[in-house]
């Protein structure tokens, strides 16, 4: 792409969101600031999943941590600004898969899929166990949402949906370009190395284990960010919107729908997600049914998902392009 | 003046005079009028008719898929048979017009996100003007807060916990028209201490959670203050959708306790009664949630005796006091018989009596309220309700307490018996509630002033 | 026997009743694992759907030994068509689309049935022989539970004699270790593969019908057992029976003992068994080291 058309997409995108809450009211804002939320949660697990191999299935153990870290802090520190309070979920995170890391990257495959489960489900007991910390099944709610604000510069009310929006949109937005960064250096080569050929990179003098140790901290600080959104945008963590077992199962099939070799694909599948749920729940009540069926078909079919479609169609219409160019040449 | 008008004064006045003599329990600010009882045969919960013109909307916030999903429909039911049956007289009269009611489903999933999600999407796309929900503590609080920020009443006949309505909790927008934990664990300890004398030591087992620990603290307090010489030989807490409850029960049994107090809901709570059973544990349980006639027909009815039910339903016996109420039962009854489809069809529908029909109940009240402010404004509603009393279908009577809008009523103590015992209580043929399984025999009745509901002294000096 | 010792006799029973039931689920899911590679989600759900199967049987034919042979029948059909239909075509896609795979079954199952079956649970009792209580030295024991041990013990038994000295299972072990190889040698593997997997959901369908008497038919019932059951196999290791057999046991004895003397903890317990043997031991305890 040159440089100039990327540009316009950059500015047309912006103006979009800039508009967005004036044409479509907070009711839609709200449900972009969840999609969001999943969306960068979804990418967190893509990065292990597609560009290391290793599927997860407790990331909610991360997200979950992100939230309690955030909830907490803002309840017992008073006057904490906000980005410190996002950043406490992200570190909080951070330090939790720093202490489990060593355990789990020797192993992979099913094992570090299931291993997961158990962990996240452990997380799940402890906080609805350790009810004077966490709230138990009620959860932690209603403190106050620190404004955003530079001492006697400026300063926005962050309790206002609106202003809500913008923010939490941004340190998402901030949040994957981070992680987009990452899978661009050369260390996100040797990423996607450890997936394909974990002995090569090996025998290349690069150690597999610290790869993946470091790709499993990374993602979890990111998904530990994303809990931590949501629980700003909700004002409530309880343990089963923390480190539900479903909280672990949704940015997996968004992953899988959305196509877990892209960067991307996991954002398409959450917001294809987002658009299922948003026009299903109103007509049926079984969206879980619907929901196996579509990740069955898109297993069976498209096991690359909508990345993965794009690119045929991509590569379709190039090879098409490309004979015509040669046909006309020729005549 | 001429003398008509002068008569009609002072038939006025006598009557006014009149309604300071009749005796307590007629005086309510309202009650549902059982004798202009609409024609109802035309009632389908599966095709509800959506009112034209002018409407009040309710969102009904529960779960109608994921696990509890079970409760959704049991509400649905019963509050689209209220909205009809107001619908039918022709809705009430609001700001100079008369609406009717829309109930509308709004599935939370039983997920805390999306139970704020389609909350909002009922405030905001739909423009309920009340919410109704929602089914565990967790979820009801989020509705209240919603409710609390964009001003709309909120009405919660289905969160039994108190501590809703308590501290930073409280919103003036919501209601509390159910009972609380407190008034419960509190009624059985007055009915074994005051009203019962006879067993003396108590087994508390409950899940592990909010509601389950404030039920049994409700039950211990209440021990302490009416039942200084009862002994309580032990308490667990065990996680919900326990599988195998044999360990517990085993504690019980080598504890020499003879009452097990438990504040399980199903299927947890039918389990429990089960296992204990098979077990050979013949004890009685003081419970609240047992009452699910399918599981107790499986049970037995030599298995089920001993139940104890604090019931919010209770009136005393019997329970048909009058000829509209049995034609009101007999309208939902028939239609239940013959008309309509599964699930509503399963003997669970049977009655519109118990908890369930509280729920419906409670829509009944709120319209009354809002009748009677004349009009939708969330301030006005709240100044009417606050302290009113309302006289129920079944004849109970409620009242709102004002400073922290926690209901209070009489509960009453039913002992469940076989069903040739249950005529004492259900006075109309068959003469029991359902065939084959233990229901409510003899009763016992716990004034309300004895078990008011926990009151946050910030709130209510 | 006095009071005391009856009491904590039985809680060992209670353990060793639960622990064998636990076990009938766990060892479906394990041999699917071991042979296949594949973790089967759905595996719980099929737990689920045999109890649905026995409810349905008894209530149309009110025997429950009837149940008991059909329900899990049925079941294993259902996990055959599975593995024909939808695993066979994507087991190219390598062992996470596997996984995924089952998960949306699982997600199909638990929905499917509240549409056939509704939301309310249905209850269950077992066959009259088996109610009651029976007496062993002095000790009140329930018979249906005393059942559930025996079956279990039984199935065991018929599973290490068909593992370990018929035809079958010495192909099943060889096809474990060296699936082509034992492809080279001319016997058809998916035909084993899939009877592996029948028996695997058998195995769930007979814990399903065997656990309903106690409990009452829910969707909920998936969930109920199904954590506790994916815990045995990561502890025990992947694919070992043994393994499993033993973690059952353990998870047992822990909940009713650890209900028993630490009830603040004990739905911790287990955890912190996995979190310790895993530790020291991340492929389980009879696991095999991945190469």
């Amino acid at each position: 792409m040159k440089k100039s058309t990327r540009l316009t997409v950059w500015a047309i995108g912006l103006i979009v969101f800039a508009l967005f809450p004036k044409f479509f009211g907070i009711y839609y804002s709200n449900i972009i600031v969840t999609f969001a939320v999943w969306a960068l949660f979804a990418v967190s697990l893509n990065m292990m999943l597609g560009f290391t191999g290793l599927l997860s299935f407790g990331h909610a153990m991360y997200f979950g941590t992100g939230a309690y870290g955030t909830a907490l802090a803002l309840t017992h520190m008073d006057g904490l600004p906000l980005i410190p309070a996002v950043l406490s979920g992200g570190v909080a995170s951070m330090v939790l898969a720093i202490c489990i890391a060593p355990l789990v990257v020797r192993v992979s495959g099913t094992a570090f899929a299931m291993l997961h489960l158990a962990f996240a489900q452990f997380m799940f007991v402890l906080a609805l166990k350790l009810r004077d910390i966490t709230g138990g099944e009620d959860g932690l709610g209603g403190f106050d949402i620190p404004p955003l604000q530079i001492k006697g510069l400026f300063s926005v009310d962050m309790a206002d949906p609106l202003c809500f929006f913008y923010f939490a949109i941004a340190v998402i937005v901030i949040a994957l370009c981070c992680l987009w960064f990452v899978t661009k250096t050369p260390f996100g080569q040797i990423m996607v190395g450890t997936r394909d050929n974990a002995k090569r990179i090996d025998y290349l003098g690069f150690r597999v284990s610290h790869t993946k140790a470091i790709v499993y901290i990374i993602s979890a600080a990111a998904a530990g960010v994303a809990g931590s959104v949501s629980v700003l945008h909700q004002n409530l963590v309880s343990a089963n919107d923390a480190y539900g077992m479903m909280i672990s199962v949704f940015p997996i099939m968004m992953a899988m729908v959305g196509g877990a070799r892209s960067f991307f694909g996991p954002i398409y599948g959450a917001a294809f997600f987002a658009m299922l749920e948003e026009f299903t729940t109103r007509y049926t009540d079984h969206f879980e049914l619907i929901l196996g069926v579509v990740l069955v078909v898109f297993i069976m079919y498209w096991p690359l998902g909508f990345a993965g479609m794009i690119m045929k169609l991509k590569y379709k219409w190039l090879t098409w392009k490309q004979s015509r160019k040669s046909q006309g040449s020729a005549s | 003046m001429n003398k008509t008008k002068l008569v009609f004064f002072m038939f006025i006045i006598l009557c006014c005079f009149g309604a300071l003599f009749l005796p307590q329990a007629m005086a309510v600010d309202a009650k549902y009028d059982l004798s202009t009882l609409p024609d109802m045969s035309e009632f389908d919960p599966d095709n509800p008719v959506n009112p034209e013109g002018d409407k009040i909307k309710i969102a009904l916030v529960a779960a109608f898929s994921g696990p509890g999903a079970a409760s959704g429909h049991v509400f649905y039911l019963y509050t689209s048979w209220a909205a009809y049956d107001i619908n039918k007289r022709g809705g009430i009269l609001v700001d100079g017009k008369r609406k009717k009611i829309q109930i509308i489903k709004a599935d939370n999933q039983s997920r805390p996100d999306i139970t704020k999600k389609v909350t909002e999407r009922m405030i905001l796309k739909e423009k309920v003007d009340i919410l109704w929900g929602s089914q565990m503590s967790h979820l009801t609080r989020i509705v209240a807060q919603l409710a609390k920020r964009y001003k709309k009443i909120h009405i919660n006949a289905t969160s039994l916990s108190d501590s809703l309505m308590e501290g930073k909790n409280f919103s003036k927008y919501s209601f509390m028209t159910s009972y609380s934990t407190q008034q419960i664990g509190r009624a059985a300890a007055y009915y074994y201490g005051q009203i019962r004398k006879k067993e003396k030591k108590f087994y508390i087992i409950c899940q592990d959670y909010v509601f389950g620990r404030s039920m049994a603290k409700a039950f211990k307090e209440g021990l302490k203050e009416y039942y200084p010489e009862a002994e309580l030989v032990g308490e667990d807490y065990h996680r919900i959708f326990l599988t195998d409850f044999a360990p517990y029960l085993t504690k019980v049994k080598a504890s020499g306790a003879e009452v097990i107090f438990t504040g399980d809901w199903m299927p947890d709570s039918i389990n429990l009664l089960k296992q204990s059973r098979q077990m050979g544990i013949m004890l009685p349980f003081a419970n609240v949630f047992i009452n699910d006639p399918i599981s107790l027909k499986e049970i037995g009815i030599e298995n089920g005796k001993g139940l104890v039910i604090i019931s919010p339903a209770g009136t005393g016996n019997p329970i048909f006091k009058n000829e509209e109420f049995i034609k009101y039962h007999k309208s939902w009854n028939d239609l239940w018989k013959n008309k309509w489809k599964e699930p509503y069809n399963t003997t669970r529908f049977k009655h519109i009596l118990g908890n369930p029909a509280m729920y419906g109940y409670s829509i009944y009240w709120a319209m009354s309220v809002i009748e009677r402010a004349g009009t939708l404004e969330p301030d006005k509603i709240i100044k009417t309700w606050e302290g009113d009393s309302y006289q129920m279908p079944n004849g109970k009577i409620v009242s709102m307490r004002s400073c922290d809008h926690k209901t209070i009523a009489d509960l009453h103590a039913y002992e469940y018996v076989a069903p040739k015992d249950q005529k004492q209580c259900y006075n109309i043929p068959p003469y029991y509630f359902f065939d084959g399984t233990v229901g409510a025999g003899p009763v016992s009745e716990i004034p309300a002033e004895k078990i008011l509901p926990k009151a946050d002294p910030k709130l209510c000096k | 026997m006095d009071a005391t010792t009856a009491m904590y006799v039985s809680q060992g029973m209670h353990g060793v009743a639960y622990g064998m039931v636990l076990f009938l689920l766990a060892s479906g899911l394990t041999l699917i694992l071991g042979m296949m590679g594949v973790f089967n989600l759905a595996h719980t759900c099929f737990f689920m759907l045999s109890a649905y199967f026995g409810y349905q049987t008894i209530h149309w034919t009110g025997s429950y030994w009837l149940a008991l042979l059909v329900a899990p029948i049925l079941t294993a059909l259902f996990g055959i068509l599975m593995e024909r239909f939808l695993l066979k075509k994507v087991h190219a896609y390598g062992p996470i689309a596997e996984l995924i795979l089952t998960l949306g079954v699982s997600m199909i199952i638990l929905d499917g049935v509240k549409v056939v079956w509704g939301t309310q649970s249905l209850p269950l009792s077992p066959p009259q022989s088996m109610q009651g209580l029976v007496d062993i030295m002095g000790l009140q024991y329930p018979v249906y539970r005393l059942f559930l041990i025996v079956l279990s013990l039984f199935l065991l038994l018929v599973m290490s004699i068909i593992l370990y000295k018929t035809r079958l299972g010495m192909v099943v072990r060889a096809a474990v270790s060296d699936a082509e190889m034992v492809n080279a040698l001319g016997i058809n593997v998916p035909l084993v593969f899939m009877t592996v997997f029948g028996i695997g959901t058998w195995m769930a369908g007979v814990a399903g019908v065997a656990i309903a008497p106690i409990l009452t038919v829910s969707p909920g019932l998936s969930h109920q057992m199904g954590m506790d059951a994916f815990i045995v196999v990561i502890v025990g290791g992947f694919g070992s029976l043994g393994g499993a057999f033993l973690v059952s046991l353990i998870c047992g004895l822990l909940s009713s003992y650890g209900i028993q003397f630490f009830p603040q903890y004990a739905a911790i317990l287990i955890f912190v068994f996995m979190a310790v043997v895993l530790t020291i031991k991340p492929e389980g305890l009879f696991g095999e080291k991945e190469s």
